[in-house]
């Protein structure tokens, strides 16, 4: 099993989430992040006061999902959140030791 | 249901006492199932949870008092030194289907012989084995006298105390003297962790009945608050009168029944949850409120509709039930004296001719007049807004006398009348809106059935239920939470706190919080979210075409003016676009806040907007604000905010022509003379601002000043109070140095300007209008100096009289104001923000004459102001100028020597004792 962390723009999350869906991947944790990589923060002015944002807002999606569906989750992931501008975020894959449903204890893809 | 204190419960039917006694241990089981099945099935068909509460305890205590038989003794009364007690929910036989079976051995002392325990412990484990689930403690009478505040559950269970069996006396003695001793010497102590617990309780529960899926037990208006007054009554008696008695006649008379009523219906359907959860869980999900209402749960012979009328039903007996323990708990609080009623009684001194104030509660003076009288029930409420006051019970009854003789009086009148109420009340209603505490007054308005009254359609969302993932409360109570939110907001804005505010929301809520301060009309953000969500009260997919209805409708009634009438609706039109916008587009995209900007045309709408979409989420659930929504919203607000200053110079209009609705708008205000082409002409090249900042009406009569049949060069000025400032308005073909002149002579009045905006169209005619507070009074006091000052305005203008006589006279005449906070300058030249002017934006310290020594500045160096923006936050000045220098953008040099002449005149103004000395 292989757990795929996906950093995101806010504004990619709904058509990600209906890419997944539409091949079949239902189960997902979502959360609010913030964070930079390369692209940094910059400075803002408000009413004559400087801030500086240097943790942008963004989307974490999670996924685990069975070795043999990987490829097809990141080719989805790539296509749905891509904008072409700097911040569209990155993806990480891991490995998964085990996964239990805790209703059944079913394990394994079953548990997935 | 009143409690017995002294007699084991009543009998099995089909039992005599003599066959239930000789019930073998082996029996149990069997008789118990048996037993069980039939309560339950009675229950099915009477749907009555009070017979079964009292059925399945009369049958528990055939099983402990068997049980007891088989290992304690065989007599029930012949142990003389120990007693077996009921406490809790069992010593009140009101045992549900999964309640826990609360049970006290009690001891005359430590030395008792028979209660060994082991024996105990068989017994215990015997009941167990029967599936009940028992919980037990060992006490000495001596204990019983002690109140332990680390076990107040089992002193406030020991009010329920009811005999099972064993020593007589031994429970004579716990019920007639050590109770009541304890009670005697700790009243205090009791009543006020009872509180405690029940605050701790309802924060819980988010301190509201009205939850979509509500705890029937736990929850502000569930079972537990029965109780709660219960015992507040029962230890009252005990204290005043040293004895039992029915706790339910301590309870107010006037709230009794309403109470017994809400507590039948709460029986009834936690019975009906245990019976289908097969546990203790009370929770009123949406499934079972779908079953209970197919079942009619509760109803007892009245009607429901669906789940969502039966909810209703729900809640109007939670309501009584905590309206009960509330005034239980005030009656309590009022009886201690303390710190917090010292303070109560301070706010006596608020009383006035029509309402006094006792104790943090405000009663009427005198009846309410024949016919009813809305000024003087809006006064009320102000009082509650301003004074974060509670309604009394009479304050109650006179708000439901006034609001019937208002009723009566509105029959007698013609169907036309224009003088019904709430017709027009908008002026009462108000200061009502804006003032600290109006999350309690509207609270209060809405149980009194007022907001039905204002709002036509408030009742459509009054205990709605409306299902979905996110939302906790009902329609009702999430309009009302997200005004509460407002009002946390003004706590935080008022509060001198510099320290940063606790939790991971605490900065987030400062800067919505100088938000708030920020804006004109807090009292339309409050109202625009008073109807936010009136649509999904309506039969329709979605909820934002009734919720305009409501708000178009709503502000007619009320008698907002137009201005204000398109404001709330904007709010309301738009309240979920910011929300969503932080949620699905890229905030940080150029394209997406110009296309956010435009819609939202100024940066105050863009405020308010702001304001509403934070307590609308706030209001959804506790958790649903994150920092991380709160950031997102902040920084997109700071984005648009800072496109609307920055673009000004570049969104021109250009009117399309005479047969444009915003030419056909301003037209309608006009008599049948005014030539559309002409009306067009006039908007053209004025920024886009110029439409949003002002209504059509105010356009039209700068129209008809500015052309005139003759073609002469307009020069037009009027002055008129608004709110706790005055307007000026000019309207004059463009000059140099006008602006500077305009600036230097409300200085020279005296007057502190708080705000500017100076347009021009393509044909060079100006209109500026100037708002301005009179520090001195000068036209408060003397109406006739309105004229005057119009009159000598216009003679500067016309060059008939010197600015600088004028400003001899002013200058160094008062002191400076004393800055309470340090505001650094910052003064930036963007070249980019304007194809063909240089943005000047200026924050500093503000002070009287401010905008005179810098546009003076700005005219001395021959440079043209196209366009000005003036702006003050508590006492910083944020100035915004479009500037040209010959038709062109300032060069770098030119705009380094402004930069340097506006500092050194900064630091002249500061370091001058009367800080206005330096002459321009």
């Amino acid at each position: 099993m292989k757990k795929v962390e996906a950093i995101i723009q806010t504004s990619r999350l709904t058509p990600v989430k209906d890419a997944l869906q539409e091949i079949g991947i239902d189960g997902m944790t979502v959360s609010e992040v913030r964070g930079h990589g390369r692209q940094k923060g910059h400075t803002e002015i408000y009413r004559g006061n400087e801030y500086t944002v240097d943790l942008l807002p963004k989307i974490k999606i999670e996924i685990v999902l069975p070795d043999d569906r990987l490829e097809q989750v990141l080719d989805t992931l790539l296509q749905a959140a891509k904008t072409g501008k700097i911040g569209d975020g990155k993806i990480f894959v891991y490995n998964v030791e085990e996964a239990i449903r805790i209703r059944n204890e079913e394990r394994g893809d079953l548990a997935l | 249901m009143p409690n017995s204190f002294m007699q084991p419960a009543s009998s099995i039917p089909g039992y005599s006492a003599t066959e239930l006694s000789y019930l073998s241990y082996a029996d149990l089981p069997r008789f118990y199932a048996a037993e069980r099945a039939r309560i339950w099935a009675e229950f099915e068909s009477s749907k009555d949870g009070g017979q079964y509460v009292l059925a399945r305890t009369a049958l528990v205590d055939v099983l402990v008092q068997q049980t007891f038989r088989e290992f304690l003794s065989r007599d029930l009364l012949a142990p003389r030194n120990f007693c077996l007690v009921a406490v809790g929910g069992y010593g009140r036989q009101e045992l549900f289907p999964h309640s826990d079976v609360d049970l006290l051995f009690l001891s005359s002392d430590n030395r008792s012989p028979s209660l060994k325990r082991d024996t105990v412990s068989a017994m215990l484990q015997a009941l167990w084995d029967l599936r009940l689930r028992i919980g037990h403690s060992n006490r000495t009478l001596a204990d019983c006298y002690q109140f332990q505040p680390d076990q107040f559950e089992f002193t406030i269970s020991l009010l329920d105390a009811r005999y099972l069996a064993g020593g007589w006396e031994v429970f004579e003695n716990l019920r007639q003297r050590a109770i009541p001793h304890l009670v005697a010497r700790e009243r205090q102590a009791i009543v006020a962790r009872l509180e405690d617990f029940t605050v701790r309780r309802h924060q819980k529960h988010g301190g509201t009945i009205f939850h979509l899926e509500p705890n029937v037990k736990d929850a502000p208006g569930g079972l537990r608050d029965v109780q709660v007054a219960r015992w507040l009554s029962q230890i009252a008696n005990l204290e005043e009168k040293g004895a039992w008695d029915d706790p339910e006649l301590g309870w107010p008379a006037a709230m009794r029944e309403a109470a017994r009523d809400g507590f039948r219906f709460l029986c009834d359907v936690r019975c009906f949850l245990h019976g289908f959860r097969s546990r203790d869980d009370n929770l009123l999900t949406y499934e079972l409120q779908e079953l209970a209402a197919a079942k009619a749960m509760g109803m007892r012979g009245e009607l429901c509709a669906d789940a969502a009328d039966w909810m209703r039903h729900y809640f109007r007996k939670a309501r009584s039930v905590d309206a009960l323990a509330t005034r239980m708990m005030e009656g309590s609080q009022s009886a201690r004296t303390s710190l917090y009623g010292l303070y109560q009684d301070w706010k006596s001194r608020v009383s006035n001719t029509d309402f006094s104030v006792v104790r943090g509660r405000i009663f009427p003076r005198r009846s309410p007049l024949t016919g009813g009288d809305p000024a003087l029930l809006f006064q009320l409420f102000e009082m509650v807004a301003r004074h974060d006051l509670e309604l009394s019970p009479e304050a109650g009854r006179w708000v439901e006398e006034n609001l019937r003789s208002l009723d009566e009086n509105q029959r007698a009148k013609p169907s036309d009348s224009k003088d019904k109420f709430p017709l027009g009340c908008w002026s009462h209603l108000r200061p009502v809106l804006s003032l600290p505490h109006s999350d309690r007054a509207l609270r209060a308005m809405h149980q009194q059935g007022v907001i039905a009254k204002l709002i036509l359609h408030f009742r459509l969302i009054d205990a709605l239920v409306i299902r979905d993932y996110y939302h906790r409360y009902t329609v009702d109570e999430h309009t009302l939470r997200t005004i509460q939110c407002l009002a946390d907001l003004r706590a935080v804005a008022r509060s001198s706190q510099q320290e940063p505010l606790p939790g991971s929301m605490g900065s987030w809520r400062k800067k919505f919080a100088e938000l708030l301060f920020e804006i004109e009309r807090p009292d339309l953000v409050t109202l625009a979210l008073l109807v936010h969500d009136i649509g999904k009260g309506m039969e329709a997919e979605e909820h934002l075409p009734g919720s305009i209805v409501a708000a178009e409708q709503t502000a007619r009634r009320l008698g907002l003016n137009e201005e204000e009438r398109e404001t709330v609706e904007f709010l309301v039109a738009h309240h979920l676009e910011m929300s969503s916008a932080i949620r699905r587009l890229d905030t940080f995209d150029p394209q997406t806040v110009r296309w956010f900007s435009e819609k939202m045309g100024t940066v105050e709408r863009l405020k308010m907007l702001c304001l509403v979409t934070y307590a609308d989420i706030q209001a959804v659930n506790p958790e649903a604000m994150t920092p991380w929504k709160a950031e997102a919203l902040w920084q997109f607000h700071v984005h648009c905010t800072n496109y609307l200053a920055r673009s000004v110079d570049e969104e021109r209009l250009e009117v399309a022509g005479p047969a444009s609705a915003e030419v056909q708008k301003i037209a309608a205000h006009l008599g049948p003379s005014a030539n559309p082409q002409d009306i067009s002409h006039f908007l053209n090249g004025f920024p886009r601002r110029y439409l949003q900042t002002h209504t059509s009406e105010e356009i039209a009569a700068h129209f008809s000043r500015a052309v005139s049949p003759k073609k002469e060069k307009p020069l037009h000025v009027s002055v008129r109070r608004r709110e706790s400032w005055y307007e000026l308005t000019l309207i004059a073909a463009d000059q140099p140095g006008i602006f500077s002149t305009l600036a230097g002579f409300l200085m020279a009045w005296g007057m502190n300007i708080l705000k500017v905006e100076a347009f021009a169209n393509c044909d060079g005619i100006i209109v500026d209008t100037f708002r301005f507070s009179d520090l001195f009074r000068t036209l408060e006091l003397n109406p006739a100096e309105k004229a005057k000052l119009e009159n000598q305005l216009l003679e500067v203008l016309t060059g008939n009289l010197e600015l600088d006589t004028l400003l001899s006279s002013r200058l160094g005449s008062h002191a400076a104001l004393h800055p309470k906070v340090r505001i650094p300058t910052r003064i930036t030249f963007d070249p980019a923000s304007s194809s063909h002017s240089t943005l000047l934006e200026l924050v500093t310290q503000d002070f009287p004459g401010l905008l005179y020594h810098v546009s003076s500045l700005i005219a001395d160096q021959g440079h043209d102001i196209h366009i000005a923006l003036i702006d003050t936050e508590g006492q910083k000045a944020i100035d915004a100028f479009y500037l040209t220098s010959q038709g062109k953008k300032l060069s770098s040099e030119a705009g380094q020597a402004l930069r340097e002449a506006i500092l050194n005149r900064l630091e002249q103004v500061k370091s001058t004792p009367t800080g206005l000395d330096p002459s321009p």
